[in-house]
């Protein structure tokens, strides 16, 4: 109850320009969705931006927050965000090159450091169908319920249950046969 | 996350697969969730997160600056029109009281002829017109009494176009 008088405060806040409750949000989001991009677009970089896209983008449209569930509101704005620069050529063929090149690093990076369990789940993900892989972060980071989500991805919630359980499974899947065969090579 | 822990995922599962099926399906979500928790993505910088905070306040300043300097361009620009009504509205109100222009007024009567009390006397058109109907009426006479000579009849109808002619010319002026 108090977080969420919290939370109405803080957009209040917000909706009045108010420096410090966009401080608050920046606290209280950052890192979830720093999370849910560097998910989606395996780059740090990226992210960065993006993330101070969406910081920036809240500022422009909380005016139009008519109420309802506020994550909702701001994944729905970062999944935008992300679908333009996804649309943005430019951008997506630096993506590809830049992947490819933090892809190597970050294996050498694992061996290196022992961070193996974060670029495993990265490199899986990728292997996933794109739609997939989006809802399966979607999902995790958003907190949401399968009722928003679909609302979300404006699609029947049967669509969003089965792709999601689908998608799961196969990254389970991936994952423990990556496991496997790293066993294999240590072995 | 509230309203995430409250949804019953079996119960979602089962409006669209059987009960062993929908306990499967549960069981596989939560696994793969269980994944993605083990392996948490890396946190943003704090230098970013700084960054943002500062492009935020800077950005709510110059919001507010711009605000402001609407509200007096937009105050000036309704002081401007109102001063402009007023002013309109002063120079209509000092015309409307000066004092009414003379009118000219012109006539075809001269003024003179107007203003006569005689107008036989003043008018010397007039008294043209009435000299010559006089000595018309006077040769007239002479010729019905057959005062000069015998070709009494050509010399009336001479007249009488005589009088057509004179008319004509004081209605044409």
């Amino acid at each position: 109850m108090a977080q969420s008088n919290n939370l109405v405060r803080m957009i209040t806040g917000c909706k009045s320009g108010d420096a410090e409750s966009f401080s608050q949000a920046v606290d209280m989001y950052a890192s979830r969705f720093y999370g849910y991009f560097y998910r989606l677009t395996g780059n740090r970089e990226v992210s960065n931006d993006l993330l101070s896209e969406l910081f920036v983008k809240l500022m422009e449209k909380i005016s139009s927050f008519k109420g309802g569930s506020f994550e909702s509101w701001l994944f729905k704005i970062a999944s935008n965000i992300f679908h333009d620069y996804l649309r943005d050529k430019h951008r997506r063929r630096k993506l590809f090159e830049v992947r490819k090149r933090q892809l190597a690093s970050e294996v050498t990076e694992a061996k290196q450091f022992g961070s193996e369990r974060i670029d495993k789940l990265q490199t899986q993900l990728g292997r996933l169908d794109a739609d997939m892989r989006e809802l399966i972060i979607l999902r995790f980071y958003s907190q949401a319920s399968f009722k928003e989500i679909a609302a979300l991805r404006a699609e029947p919630i049967g669509t969003t249950l089965s792709k999601l359980h689908r998608g799961l499974k196969k990254l389970r899947e991936l994952m423990e046969e990556c496991g496997k065969s790293g066993d294999q090579v240590i072995r | 996350m509230n309203v995430r822990n409250e949804e019953n995922l079996k119960e979602l599962f089962e409006k669209f697969v059987g009960g062993e099926q929908a306990e499967r399906a549960v069981e596989d979500v939560r696994k793969g969730e269980q994944i993605l928790r083990e392996h948490p993505a890396s946190e943003p910088d704090g230098e970013l997160i700084a960054r943002i905070k500062a492009e935020i306040a800077a950005s709510l300043q110059r919001k507010k600056e711009n605000a402001f300097r609407r509200i007096v361009y937009k105050t000036l620009v309704v002081a401007a029109v109102f001063i402009l009504l007023v002013t309109i509205g002063v120079e209509l109100f000092e015309k409307g009281r000066s004092e009414p222009e003379r009118v000219i007024t012109s006539s075809i009567i001269p003024e003179a002829v107007w203003e006569s009390e005689r107008l036989a006397d003043d008018d010397a058109d007039l008294a043209t017109l009435i000299a010559e109907i006089e000595q018309i009426e006077s040769e007239l006479l002479a010729v019905q009494l057959g005062e000069n000579g015998g070709n009494g009849h050509e010399a009336v109808t001479e007249l009488e176009m005589e009088l057509i002619e004179i008319n004509s010319d004081f209605w044409k002026g």
